[in-house]
């Protein structure tokens, strides 16, 4: 497959991610959110970097990962809403590309959010004359991309299936309840009959864990933890490609057959 | 020796919209071919499926049944869009964009250079009537003017054969006068050119020939000559001398009796002196002469009323 295209698919999401500015908006209201809660007084300086840190890497995440969703799972919509699809497609361009070019430039938009958000993390960190645990930290960088690749995936994919609202919505529950979702089926596991325990496993494949590819308490807690092991980060990359690609195909599957 | 593959060829195209009890049969049995070179008009009123159509050969659409081929390609192929350029009926181009980094988009996905595209981008633009508007944002656009970007993105890589959906749609008088021009050009230097549109009379001037769809099937296909020949009606009010029979030369055009009189109606320009010079010479009293063209508009709404009428 000729790269050159999906490039150029990617170069527009990107022009347009940049050119909205909405990206600038999210950013400039989670800044002005962690700086409010930095003013709070009753930590040491020690604390307080640990309190900013925590706070300051939950709501990144979470903004980039909200970004992500909504960046992909509008991408085809809009598409077929405004009809830009038609000249598009009527290039000598194939679909897969086209998709694949969706997706690269969904991530670039989130690593162009990130790279903000990462500028006013490692600047307030400086700022509070706090340290940054480089390893892990960049660690905790590309394992973020990975959930962020999973959650523009399936972006993609509910797309397909849902009207954008709907999509949106699942999308978002999914990512803000990966984690309570992972600890409340470890907890009811035991307890669970064998019918049971064998949906809880189902599900416990079919979802990804998005929790595995969270490092932000490591980041937080630097001092107690060590950087992953490379064979860790290999086993969570392949983790992280594999449910990307598995719900990319999905997207596939029914992009390629939709009537436009 | 070569045998020339048509541009367009549609077999048996059937085009179905929904499921079950819902299912509606939008295009029933459509075929026809588009040599190279030719310029053919595809004209019907709303919901003929001409877009339908349109979609199938682009690979937006899939047929129901049917095979449809571009330049011999399966329709929906990259190979099959390859040396097509395509306007949408109704399409918005990024808003965030501007009119060149549209067009090099366009132009990149079409295989064209970086330099390809510097060189040519100015001029198109210049052609489309968008000259120096090359770094205005197209949210800044006006409808007309992003109809002439569609137009600019389908031309900018000199594709061998241009498929429009209404044509001059969203254009003023000027703006379709440009498009004619730009069209006349391309339909010289050989381009294939298949358009849908409204405007009968710009199908009657760029076309060599015309596909007439009606809900979903073809009522006729002719080349421009023959659809026009029985258009010109030359119309002779006369009576026989002593009410003898007419010359028997006259049965072969529309000869009715008319009262005392007879009434005979020639499409051909060249047949109507012969035939005056006929009548005179059998010594028949000419009462009235009269002439009248139909317009390929007229023309239409005749074979569509006709189709609509109950059998």
């Amino acid at each position: 497959m000729n790269p050159y295209p999906v490039w150029l698919v990617a170069h527009s999401v990107l022009l347009e991610a940049i050119r909205r500015r909405e990206i600038y908006a999210i950013v400039l209201v989670a800044t002005l959110l962690i700086a409010a809660l930095m003013t709070v007084d009753f930590f040491q300086l020690e604390g307080l970097t640990k309190f900013y840190r925590e706070v300051a890497l939950s709501i990144m995440s979470a903004a980039t990962g909200l970004t992500v969703i909504v960046l992909a799972a509008r991408q085809l919509p809009r598409e077929f809403e405004t009809r830009t699809i038609y000249p598009l497609l009527a290039k000598p361009i194939g679909r897969l590309p086209f998709l694949l070019g969706k997706l690269l430039g969904t991530m670039l938009a989130a690593a162009f959010c990130f790279a903000l958000f990462m500028g006013v993390y490692i600047l307030g960190t400086l700022y509070l004359r706090g340290e940054i645990p480089w390893g892990l930290f960049v660690q905790y960088v590309y394992l973020q991309f990975l959930l962020l690749l999973i959650l523009a995936a399936l972006g993609f994919w509910l797309s397909m299936l849902l009207n954008l609202d709907a999509a949106i919505t699942i999308g978002a529950i999914f990512f803000l309840f990966a984690s309570q979702f992972t600890t409340m089926t470890s907890y009811i596991y035991d307890y669970t009959g064998p019918l049971g325990q064998k949906a809880i496993l189902a599900l416990t494949y079919a979802i990804p864990q998005l929790t595995l590819l969270d490092l932000s308490e490591k980041a937080v807690h630097a001092q107690f933890w060590e950087p992953l092991s490379l064979r860790t980060m290999v086993e969570l990359t392949f983790y992280g490609l594999f449910y990307a690609a598995v719900y990319f195909g999905l997207a596939m599957a029914w992009f390629r057959r939709r009537p436009l | 020796m070569s045998v020339s593959v048509p541009v367009l060829e549609v077999e048996g195209l059937v085009v179905e919209y929904g499921k079950g009890a819902r299912r509606v049969r939008a295009v029933d049995g459509v075929s026809f071919r588009v040599e190279p070179g030719e310029c053919v008009g595809f004209i019907g009123a709303n919901g003929a499926g001409k877009s339908t159509t349109m979609k199938v050969l682009m690979g937006f659409l899939f047929p129901a049944a049917g095979t449809v081929r571009v330049f011999g390609h399966k329709a929906g192929t990259v190979e099959s869009r390859q040396r097509i350029g395509y306007l949408p009926e109704v399409a918005l181009y990024y808003p965030f964009m501007k009119a060149r980094e549209l067009l090099e988009l366009y132009g990149g996905l079409s295989g064209l250079s970086r330099a390809q595209l510097r060189e040519r981008i100015p001029g198109l633009l210049a052609r489309v009537g968008l000259g120096g508007k090359e770094n205005v944002l197209l949210r800044e656009f006006s409808k007309g003017m992003q109809q002439r970007l569609g137009i600019a993105q389908a031309l900018i890589a000199e594709p061998d054969a241009l498929i429009f959906d209404e044509l001059s749609s969203g254009l003023d008088p000027l703006g379709r006068y440009d498009l004619r021009q730009v069209l006349l050009d391309l339909k010289q230097k050989g381009t294939t050119i298949f358009f849908s549109s409204h405007e009968l009379t710009e199908v009657e001037s760029l076309c060599d020939r015309i596909v007439m769809i009606h809900k979903g099937r073809v009522l006729k296909q002719a080349s421009v000559g023959e659809l026009m020949k029985p258009l010109n009606q030359f119309e002779v009010l006369f009576a026989t001398a002593n009410g003898h029979e007419p010359p028997e030369e006259m049965r072969a055009h529309d000869l009715r009796r008319d009262g005392d009189l007879w009434r005979l109606l020639v499409n051909d320009v060249q047949e109507y002196p012969r035939m005056l010079t006929t009548l005179t010479a059998s010594g028949a009293d000419i009462r009235r002469t009269a002439s009248r063209t139909l317009s390929l508009e007229d023309y239409f709404i005749e074979l569509v009323r006709d189709a609509e009428a109950p059998r």
